[in-house]
Protein backbone atom coordinates (compact mmCIF):
# COMPACT_ATOMS: atom_id res chain seq x y z
CA UNK A 1 0.00 0.00 0.00
CA UNK A 2 1.19 3.59 -0.87
CA UNK A 3 1.56 5.77 1.66
CA UNK A 4 -0.54 8.65 1.21
CA UNK A 5 1.85 11.67 2.79
CA UNK A 6 5.65 10.88 2.54
CA UNK A 7 6.07 13.02 5.65
CA UNK A 8 5.97 10.50 8.86
CA UNK A 9 4.43 12.21 12.05
CA UNK A 10 6.72 13.25 14.75
CA UNK A 11 3.40 13.05 17.33
CA UNK A 12 -0.04 12.17 17.57
CA UNK A 13 -2.53 14.50 18.80
CA UNK A 14 -5.37 11.35 19.08
CA UNK A 15 -9.02 13.98 19.31
CA UNK A 16 -9.72 16.94 19.17
CA UNK A 17 -10.51 17.07 22.48
CA UNK A 18 -7.67 15.68 24.10
CA UNK A 19 -5.60 18.39 25.80
CA UNK A 20 -2.03 16.06 25.62
CA UNK A 21 -0.39 14.75 22.21
CA UNK A 22 1.79 11.96 22.40
CA UNK A 23 5.22 12.33 21.15
CA UNK A 24 6.89 9.60 18.24
CA UNK A 25 10.46 10.61 18.45
CA UNK A 26 12.14 11.91 21.52
CA UNK A 27 11.91 15.09 21.55
CA UNK A 28 14.55 17.78 22.99
CA UNK A 29 13.48 21.05 25.02
CA UNK A 30 12.83 24.04 22.69
CA UNK A 31 11.81 21.78 20.15
CA UNK A 32 8.59 23.38 17.86
CA UNK A 33 5.99 21.09 17.00
CA UNK A 34 2.66 22.42 14.90
CA UNK A 35 -1.20 21.37 16.84
CA UNK A 36 -4.83 22.62 14.82
CA UNK A 37 -2.80 25.72 13.44
CA UNK A 38 -0.52 26.85 16.84
CA UNK A 39 3.03 26.58 17.27
CA UNK A 40 3.47 24.72 20.71
CA UNK A 41 7.58 24.78 21.98
CA UNK A 42 8.29 22.20 24.25
CA UNK A 43 9.28 23.25 27.38
CA UNK A 44 10.35 20.03 28.74
CA UNK A 45 12.66 16.94 26.56
CA UNK A 46 10.02 14.38 25.88
CA UNK A 47 10.53 11.18 24.79
CA UNK A 48 8.86 8.29 22.42
CA UNK A 49 5.79 7.40 23.73
CA UNK A 50 5.17 10.21 26.45
CA UNK A 51 3.00 12.84 26.21
CA UNK A 52 3.28 16.71 26.40
CA UNK A 53 0.21 19.53 27.25
CA UNK A 54 -1.22 21.26 24.21
CA UNK A 55 -3.02 23.41 26.23
CA UNK A 56 -2.64 25.32 29.23
CA UNK A 57 -4.04 22.86 32.03
CA UNK A 58 -5.00 24.20 35.75
CA UNK A 59 -4.52 21.93 38.67
CA UNK A 60 -7.47 19.79 39.43
CA UNK A 61 -8.66 19.60 35.78
CA UNK A 62 -9.16 16.80 33.90
CA UNK A 63 -5.78 15.38 31.64
CA UNK A 64 -8.25 14.03 28.55
CA UNK A 65 -6.26 11.37 26.02
CA UNK A 66 -8.14 9.08 23.71
CA UNK A 67 -10.98 11.70 24.35
CA UNK A 68 -11.73 10.54 27.73
CA UNK A 69 -10.53 11.00 31.56
CA UNK A 70 -6.76 9.76 32.03
CA UNK A 71 -6.06 11.41 35.52
CA UNK A 72 -6.21 14.98 36.49
CA UNK A 73 -3.76 17.84 36.70
CA UNK A 74 -1.92 17.73 40.11
CA UNK A 75 -0.38 21.22 39.45
CA UNK A 76 -1.14 24.14 36.67
CA UNK A 77 0.37 22.81 33.75
CA UNK A 78 1.87 24.73 30.53
CA UNK A 79 1.31 24.07 27.03
CA UNK A 80 4.45 22.27 25.88
CA UNK A 81 5.27 20.50 28.90
CA UNK A 82 5.75 17.08 29.96
CA UNK A 83 3.07 15.63 31.68
CA UNK A 84 3.31 12.05 33.17
CA UNK A 85 3.38 10.99 36.88
CA UNK A 86 5.00 14.24 38.13
CA UNK A 87 2.22 16.32 37.34
CA UNK A 88 -0.57 13.95 36.07
CA UNK A 89 -2.42 11.78 39.45
CA UNK A 90 -4.82 8.55 38.83
CA UNK A 91 -8.70 9.12 40.50
CA UNK A 92 -8.47 5.37 40.38
CA UNK A 93 -4.65 4.36 41.99
CA UNK A 94 -4.93 3.42 45.37
CA UNK A 95 -1.18 4.88 45.90
CA UNK A 96 0.15 7.55 44.17
CA UNK B 1 -15.88 -6.04 0.23
CA UNK B 2 -13.96 -9.49 -1.19
CA UNK B 3 -16.11 -12.37 -1.53
CA UNK B 4 -15.68 -15.00 1.85
CA UNK B 5 -15.92 -18.60 2.27
CA UNK B 6 -16.35 -21.40 4.38
CA UNK B 7 -17.07 -24.49 4.99
CA UNK B 8 -20.80 -25.47 5.98
CA UNK B 9 -21.66 -27.32 9.19
CA UNK B 10 -24.43 -29.79 9.55
CA UNK B 11 -24.74 -27.70 13.17
CA UNK B 12 -24.79 -23.68 13.19
CA UNK B 13 -22.17 -21.71 11.88
CA UNK B 14 -19.50 -22.31 8.86
CA UNK B 15 -15.71 -22.88 9.50
CA UNK B 16 -13.11 -20.98 8.02
CA UNK B 17 -11.07 -24.44 8.34
CA UNK B 18 -12.03 -28.14 8.46
CA UNK B 19 -9.85 -29.78 10.94
CA UNK B 20 -9.99 -33.58 12.27
CA UNK B 21 -8.94 -32.86 15.87
CA UNK B 22 -7.99 -36.16 17.84
CA UNK B 23 -8.54 -35.09 21.62
CA UNK B 24 -6.82 -36.35 24.45
CA UNK B 25 -9.56 -36.13 27.54
CA UNK B 26 -6.48 -37.18 29.75
CA UNK B 27 -3.27 -37.01 30.32
CA UNK B 28 -2.57 -40.89 30.09
CA UNK B 29 -4.29 -40.15 26.71
CA UNK B 30 -1.93 -38.38 25.35
CA UNK B 31 0.62 -40.77 23.58
CA UNK B 32 -2.26 -42.47 21.85
CA UNK B 33 -3.26 -39.34 20.96
CA UNK B 34 -0.06 -38.42 19.55
CA UNK B 35 0.59 -41.56 17.79
CA UNK B 36 -2.72 -41.96 16.02
CA UNK B 37 -2.17 -37.68 14.82
CA UNK B 38 1.69 -39.54 13.77
CA UNK B 39 0.26 -42.22 11.62
CA UNK B 40 -2.56 -40.15 9.89
CA UNK B 41 -2.07 -37.06 8.31
CA UNK B 42 -4.35 -34.43 8.05
CA UNK B 43 -5.62 -35.13 11.43
CA UNK B 44 -4.80 -32.58 14.57
CA UNK B 45 -3.40 -34.12 17.90
CA UNK B 46 -4.47 -31.40 20.97
CA UNK B 47 -2.99 -32.78 24.26
CA UNK B 48 -2.61 -31.54 27.99
CA UNK B 49 -1.82 -32.54 31.10
CA UNK B 50 -5.41 -32.71 32.72
CA UNK B 51 -8.60 -34.39 32.95
CA UNK B 52 -8.17 -35.92 36.54
CA UNK B 53 -9.63 -35.16 39.90
CA UNK B 54 -10.20 -31.20 38.66
CA UNK B 55 -13.27 -29.84 40.95
CA UNK B 56 -14.90 -26.90 40.95
CA UNK B 57 -14.17 -23.89 38.30
CA UNK B 58 -11.53 -26.51 36.91
CA UNK B 59 -13.62 -28.67 36.44
CA UNK B 60 -15.70 -26.13 34.60
CA UNK B 61 -13.23 -24.45 32.75
CA UNK B 62 -11.67 -27.75 31.43
CA UNK B 63 -15.02 -29.06 30.29
CA UNK B 64 -15.89 -25.71 28.78
CA UNK B 65 -12.21 -26.07 26.34
CA UNK B 66 -12.64 -29.80 25.58
CA UNK B 67 -16.60 -29.46 24.58
CA UNK B 68 -15.45 -26.32 22.77
CA UNK B 69 -13.02 -28.11 20.58
CA UNK B 70 -15.42 -30.64 19.67
CA UNK B 71 -18.59 -27.97 19.21
CA UNK B 72 -15.78 -25.50 17.04
CA UNK B 73 -16.93 -24.93 13.74
CA UNK B 74 -13.41 -24.89 12.60
CA UNK B 75 -13.41 -28.38 12.96
CA UNK B 76 -14.94 -30.84 11.27
CA UNK B 77 -14.81 -34.26 12.88
CA UNK B 78 -13.42 -35.43 16.23
CA UNK B 79 -11.83 -38.35 17.70
CA UNK B 80 -11.59 -38.51 21.38
CA UNK B 81 -9.01 -40.21 22.90
CA UNK B 82 -10.32 -41.23 26.65
CA UNK B 83 -9.20 -43.12 29.28
CA UNK B 84 -11.77 -45.06 30.70
CA UNK B 85 -15.49 -45.66 29.67
CA UNK B 86 -17.52 -43.62 32.38
CA UNK B 87 -16.30 -40.01 31.78
CA UNK B 88 -15.56 -40.66 27.55
CA UNK B 89 -18.92 -42.15 27.31
CA UNK B 90 -19.90 -39.13 29.32
CA UNK B 91 -18.48 -36.46 27.21
CA UNK B 92 -19.14 -37.52 24.28
CA UNK B 93 -23.08 -38.17 25.10
CA UNK B 94 -22.97 -34.65 26.05
CA UNK B 95 -21.31 -32.89 23.17
CA UNK B 96 -23.60 -35.12 20.75
CA UNK B 97 -26.78 -33.91 22.29
CA UNK B 98 -25.34 -30.60 20.79
CA UNK B 99 -23.83 -31.28 17.67
CA UNK B 100 -24.77 -33.43 14.91
CA UNK B 101 -20.98 -33.56 13.51
CA UNK B 102 -18.79 -36.78 13.50
CA UNK B 103 -17.79 -37.52 17.38
CA UNK B 104 -16.28 -40.77 18.01
CA UNK B 105 -13.47 -42.45 20.70
CA UNK B 106 -11.50 -44.62 21.53
CA UNK B 107 -10.46 -46.25 25.17
CA UNK B 108 -6.92 -46.50 26.84
CA UNK B 109 -8.13 -48.79 29.67
CA UNK B 110 -9.60 -51.29 27.39
CA UNK B 111 -6.74 -52.85 25.83
CA UNK B 112 -3.67 -50.35 26.39
CA UNK B 113 -2.41 -47.41 24.38
CA UNK B 114 -1.28 -49.34 21.32
CA UNK B 115 -5.02 -50.93 20.86
CA UNK B 116 -6.23 -47.62 21.13
CA UNK B 117 -3.77 -46.24 18.30
CA UNK B 118 -5.04 -49.65 16.30
CA UNK B 119 -8.30 -48.86 16.54
CA UNK B 120 -8.39 -44.77 16.56
CA UNK B 121 -6.10 -44.52 13.42
CA UNK B 122 -9.01 -47.00 11.08
CA UNK B 123 -11.14 -44.40 12.61
CA UNK B 124 -9.43 -41.25 11.75
CA UNK B 125 -8.41 -42.39 8.36
CA UNK B 126 -11.98 -42.10 7.72
CA UNK B 127 -12.60 -38.90 9.49
CA UNK B 128 -9.97 -37.30 6.69
CA UNK B 129 -11.06 -38.66 3.88
CA UNK B 130 -14.78 -37.44 4.93
CA UNK B 131 -13.37 -33.87 5.32
CA UNK B 132 -11.20 -33.79 2.20
CA UNK B 133 -14.58 -33.77 0.25
CA UNK B 134 -15.75 -30.62 1.87
CA UNK B 135 -15.55 -27.74 -0.05
CA UNK B 136 -15.42 -23.77 0.47
CA UNK B 137 -19.10 -22.53 -0.19
CA UNK B 138 -20.18 -18.50 -0.02
CA UNK B 139 -20.27 -17.14 3.58
CA UNK B 140 -20.93 -13.99 5.15
CA UNK B 141 -19.26 -11.69 7.70
CA UNK B 142 -22.15 -12.10 10.24
CA UNK B 143 -21.52 -15.63 10.45
CA UNK B 144 -17.94 -15.09 12.26
CA UNK B 145 -17.40 -14.95 16.07
CA UNK B 146 -14.02 -12.85 15.97
CA UNK B 147 -11.87 -13.47 19.60
CA UNK B 148 -9.52 -9.68 20.14
CA UNK B 149 -6.65 -10.06 22.27
CA UNK B 150 -3.63 -7.80 22.79
CA UNK B 151 -0.13 -9.04 23.78
CA UNK B 152 3.46 -7.35 23.91
CA UNK B 153 2.05 -4.44 24.43
CA UNK B 154 3.93 -1.32 23.87
CA UNK B 155 3.53 2.51 23.24
CA UNK B 156 2.43 2.06 19.92
CA UNK B 157 -0.35 -0.44 20.64
CA UNK B 158 -2.54 2.06 22.55
CA UNK B 159 -2.04 4.45 19.45
CA UNK B 160 -1.75 2.96 16.22
CA UNK B 161 -2.52 -1.17 16.29
CA UNK B 162 -5.46 -1.71 18.80
CA UNK B 163 -7.25 1.59 17.51
CA UNK B 164 -6.94 0.06 13.92
CA UNK B 165 -8.29 -2.79 15.34
CA UNK B 166 -11.25 -1.29 17.10
CA UNK B 167 -12.10 0.10 13.78
CA UNK B 168 -11.97 -3.41 11.85
CA UNK B 169 -14.29 -4.84 14.79
CA UNK B 170 -16.64 -1.58 14.52
CA UNK B 171 -17.04 -2.65 11.42
CA UNK B 172 -17.32 -6.67 11.87
CA UNK B 173 -20.24 -5.76 14.15
CA UNK B 174 -21.84 -3.11 11.80
CA UNK B 175 -21.92 -6.21 9.33
CA UNK B 176 -24.17 -8.19 11.66
CA UNK B 177 -20.78 -9.95 13.00
CA UNK B 178 -20.19 -10.75 16.56
CA UNK B 179 -16.24 -10.06 18.97
CA UNK B 180 -15.75 -11.29 21.64
CA UNK B 181 -12.86 -9.50 23.82
CA UNK B 182 -11.13 -10.37 27.25
CA UNK B 183 -8.51 -9.65 30.14
CA UNK B 184 -10.14 -8.93 32.81
CA UNK B 185 -6.53 -6.90 34.39
CA UNK B 186 -6.17 -5.16 31.27
CA UNK B 187 -10.15 -3.40 31.68
CA UNK B 188 -9.14 -2.42 35.28
CA UNK B 189 -9.50 1.48 35.27
CA UNK B 190 -11.42 1.72 32.49
CA UNK B 191 -14.54 -0.09 33.16
CA UNK B 192 -16.30 2.55 34.13
CA UNK B 193 -15.92 3.60 30.53
CA UNK B 194 -16.62 0.01 28.96
CA UNK B 195 -20.01 -0.23 31.71
CA UNK B 196 -21.55 3.24 30.06
CA UNK B 197 -21.54 1.01 26.64
CA UNK B 198 -23.28 -1.68 28.27
CA UNK B 199 -26.62 -2.56 26.78
CA UNK B 200 -28.38 -2.52 30.01
CA UNK B 201 -27.97 -1.49 33.58
CA UNK B 202 -27.42 -5.06 34.10
CA UNK B 203 -24.62 -5.80 32.04
CA UNK B 204 -22.89 -2.98 33.28
CA UNK B 205 -22.68 -3.64 37.03
CA UNK B 206 -21.68 -7.43 35.43
CA UNK B 207 -18.71 -5.53 34.13
CA UNK B 208 -18.17 -3.66 37.49
CA UNK B 209 -18.29 -7.63 38.83
CA UNK B 210 -16.16 -9.27 36.93
CA UNK B 211 -13.43 -6.55 37.79
CA UNK B 212 -14.28 -6.39 41.48
CA UNK B 213 -13.59 -10.16 41.77
CA UNK B 214 -10.57 -10.20 39.76
CA UNK B 215 -9.41 -7.09 42.39
CA UNK B 216 -10.50 -9.78 45.25
CA UNK B 217 -8.31 -12.67 43.87
CA UNK B 218 -5.27 -10.71 43.58
CA UNK B 219 -5.42 -8.93 47.57
CA UNK B 220 -6.02 -12.65 48.40
CA UNK B 221 -2.90 -13.52 47.01
CA UNK B 222 -1.26 -10.18 48.64
CA UNK B 223 -1.02 -8.04 45.69
CA UNK B 224 -3.22 -4.68 45.15
CA UNK B 225 -3.72 -4.47 41.34
CA UNK B 226 -4.56 -0.86 41.41
CA UNK B 227 -1.71 -0.15 43.88
CA UNK B 228 0.52 -1.30 41.52
CA UNK B 229 -0.36 -0.21 38.58
CA UNK B 230 0.89 1.04 35.97
CA UNK B 231 4.43 -0.97 36.40
CA UNK B 232 7.42 0.42 35.76
CA UNK B 233 8.21 -0.23 31.92
CA UNK B 234 4.51 1.35 31.14
CA UNK B 235 5.64 4.45 33.19
CA UNK B 236 9.09 4.50 31.43
CA UNK B 237 7.05 4.19 27.84
CA UNK B 238 5.09 6.82 29.20
CA UNK B 239 1.84 5.27 30.40
CA UNK B 240 1.57 7.73 33.51
CA UNK B 241 -2.00 5.80 34.83
CA UNK B 242 -4.26 3.05 35.27
CA UNK B 243 -6.99 4.49 33.34
CA UNK B 244 -4.92 5.73 30.48
CA UNK B 245 -3.05 2.17 30.36
CA UNK B 246 -6.34 0.61 30.46
CA UNK B 247 -8.10 2.69 27.87
CA UNK B 248 -5.58 1.87 25.54
CA UNK B 249 -6.11 -1.75 25.91
CA UNK B 250 -10.23 -1.79 25.08
CA UNK B 251 -9.35 0.36 22.29
CA UNK B 252 -8.81 -2.80 20.41
CA UNK B 253 -12.76 -3.45 20.69
CA UNK B 254 -14.02 -0.55 19.00
CA UNK B 255 -16.75 1.48 19.85
CA UNK B 256 -20.09 -0.56 19.82
CA UNK B 257 -22.79 -1.37 22.54
CA UNK B 258 -21.28 -4.13 24.99
CA UNK B 259 -24.05 -6.86 24.64
CA UNK B 260 -23.11 -8.96 28.00
CA UNK B 261 -20.44 -10.53 29.76
CA UNK B 262 -19.44 -14.25 29.17
CA UNK B 263 -18.01 -16.75 31.28
CA UNK B 264 -14.95 -18.16 30.34
CA UNK B 265 -14.86 -20.24 27.15
CA UNK B 266 -19.13 -19.60 27.17
CA UNK B 267 -20.19 -19.09 23.73
CA UNK B 268 -22.34 -15.44 22.77
CA UNK B 269 -26.07 -16.12 22.31
CA UNK B 270 -26.24 -13.73 19.24
CA UNK B 271 -24.22 -11.20 17.65
CA UNK B 272 -22.45 -7.88 18.33
CA UNK B 273 -19.83 -6.98 20.94
CA UNK B 274 -19.18 -9.12 24.07
CA UNK B 275 -16.88 -8.85 27.06
CA UNK B 276 -15.13 -12.69 28.43
CA UNK B 277 -14.51 -12.46 31.90
CA UNK B 278 -10.92 -14.52 31.65
CA UNK B 279 -6.99 -14.33 33.25
CA UNK B 280 -4.89 -12.40 30.42
CA UNK B 281 -2.31 -14.81 29.61
CA UNK B 282 -2.24 -15.66 25.92
CA UNK B 283 -2.57 -19.03 25.68
CA UNK B 284 -5.48 -19.00 28.18
CA UNK B 285 -7.67 -16.55 26.91
CA UNK B 286 -6.87 -17.74 23.71
CA UNK B 287 -7.96 -21.38 24.38
CA UNK B 288 -11.18 -19.41 25.98
CA UNK B 289 -12.16 -17.30 23.08
CA UNK B 290 -11.74 -20.46 20.61
CA UNK B 291 -13.99 -22.43 23.35
CA UNK B 292 -16.57 -20.11 22.83
CA UNK B 293 -16.58 -20.39 19.07
CA UNK B 294 -14.02 -18.16 17.88
CA UNK B 295 -13.69 -18.97 13.94
CA UNK B 296 -10.45 -16.57 13.95
CA UNK B 297 -8.70 -14.34 16.80
CA UNK B 298 -7.40 -10.74 15.85
CA UNK B 299 -4.39 -10.16 18.03
CA UNK B 300 -2.88 -6.85 18.24
CA UNK B 301 0.84 -6.68 19.33
CA UNK B 302 3.38 -3.84 20.10
CA UNK B 303 6.49 -5.97 20.69
CA UNK B 304 5.73 -8.92 19.62
CA UNK B 305 4.67 -12.31 20.03
CA UNK B 306 4.69 -16.29 18.65
CA UNK B 307 1.57 -17.13 20.17
CA UNK B 308 -0.93 -19.20 18.05
CA UNK B 309 -4.04 -21.51 18.82
CA UNK B 310 -4.67 -24.80 17.43
CA UNK B 311 -8.52 -24.06 16.21
CA UNK B 312 -8.45 -20.20 15.46
CA UNK B 313 -6.21 -19.12 13.03
CA UNK B 314 -4.59 -15.88 15.08
CA UNK B 315 -3.37 -12.80 13.07
CA UNK B 316 -1.12 -10.50 14.45
CA UNK B 317 -1.65 -6.89 13.58
CA UNK B 318 1.17 -4.61 15.13
CA UNK B 319 2.01 -0.98 14.28
CA UNK B 320 5.44 -0.99 15.62
CA UNK B 321 8.20 -0.86 12.72
CA UNK B 322 10.91 -2.61 14.62
CA UNK B 323 8.39 -5.67 15.50
CA UNK B 324 8.12 -5.83 11.73
CA UNK B 325 11.45 -6.36 11.35
CA UNK B 326 12.57 -8.58 13.91
CA UNK B 327 9.84 -10.98 14.01
CA UNK B 328 9.02 -11.41 10.62
CA UNK B 329 7.52 -14.88 10.98
CA UNK B 330 4.90 -13.56 13.82
CA UNK B 331 3.75 -10.32 11.85
CA UNK B 332 0.70 -10.82 9.47
CA UNK B 333 -0.64 -7.46 9.36
CA UNK B 334 1.77 -3.98 9.33
CA UNK B 335 0.20 -0.96 9.62
CA UNK B 336 3.42 0.84 10.52
CA UNK B 337 2.31 4.02 8.63
CA UNK B 338 -0.97 4.07 10.90
CA UNK B 339 1.39 5.03 13.55
CA UNK B 340 3.50 7.61 11.48
CA UNK B 341 0.19 9.21 10.65
CA UNK B 342 1.45 8.49 6.62
CA UNK B 343 -2.13 6.21 6.63
CA UNK B 344 -5.33 6.92 8.34
CA UNK B 345 -6.85 4.81 11.51
CA UNK B 346 -9.66 3.58 8.76
CA UNK B 347 -7.30 2.27 6.06
CA UNK B 348 -5.53 0.73 8.97
CA UNK B 349 -8.74 -0.93 9.78
CA UNK B 350 -9.36 -1.66 5.83
CA UNK B 351 -6.21 -3.17 5.58
CA UNK B 352 -6.71 -5.51 8.81
CA UNK B 353 -10.37 -6.28 7.41
CA UNK B 354 -8.45 -7.63 3.38
CA UNK B 355 -6.45 -9.66 5.63
CA UNK B 356 -9.40 -11.15 7.81
CA UNK B 357 -10.90 -12.12 4.53
CA UNK B 358 -8.05 -13.63 2.97
CA UNK B 359 -7.47 -15.51 6.07
CA UNK B 360 -11.10 -16.72 5.88
CA UNK B 361 -10.66 -18.19 2.72
CA UNK B 362 -7.94 -20.05 3.23
CA UNK B 363 -4.54 -17.82 3.65
CA UNK B 364 -2.66 -19.22 6.48
CA UNK B 365 -1.33 -17.05 9.00
CA UNK B 366 2.00 -16.99 9.97
CA UNK B 367 1.32 -18.55 13.66
CA UNK B 368 -0.26 -21.87 11.88
CA UNK B 369 2.38 -22.08 9.66
CA UNK B 370 5.33 -21.63 12.17
CA UNK B 371 3.08 -23.85 14.00
CA UNK B 372 2.12 -22.45 16.76
CA UNK B 373 -0.49 -24.38 18.44
CA UNK B 374 -0.83 -23.32 22.33
CA UNK B 375 -3.75 -24.78 24.49
CA UNK B 376 -4.23 -24.33 28.14
CA UNK B 377 -7.61 -26.01 28.75
CA UNK B 378 -7.70 -24.73 32.50
CA UNK B 379 -6.70 -20.94 32.62
CA UNK B 380 -5.55 -20.25 36.49
CA UNK B 381 -3.67 -17.28 37.56
CA UNK B 382 -5.23 -13.63 36.60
Amino acid sequence: MTPSSPEPKKWLWLHREDNVAVALSDFTKGAVVQIDGSEIILRDPVDYGHKFAVKDVRAGEPIIKYAETIGVAARDILAGEHVHVHNLKSLRARRQ
Amino acid sequence: MRELTGYKHVDGRPGIRKHVVVLSLNSFCNTATELISQAVRGTLPLVHPHGRNEIGVHRERLERSLEGVVLHPNVYAVLVVGYEPKSTKEFVETVKKITAKSVESVLVLAGGTWDAVRTGVDKALEMVLAASEVCREPIELKDLIFGVKCGGSDATSGVASNAAVGEAVDRIIEAGGTAIFSETTEILGAEHILARRAVNEEVAKKIYRAVQENERFAMAAGVDLLGVNPVPDNIRGGISTIEEKSLGAILKAGNSRIEDVLGYGERPPHSGLYFMDSPSAATEVMTGLSAAGAQMILFSTGTGNPVGNPISPVLKITSNPRTVARMKEHIDVDISDVLTGSTSLREGGDRILQAIISVANSRLTKAEIVGHMEFAPIPVGL
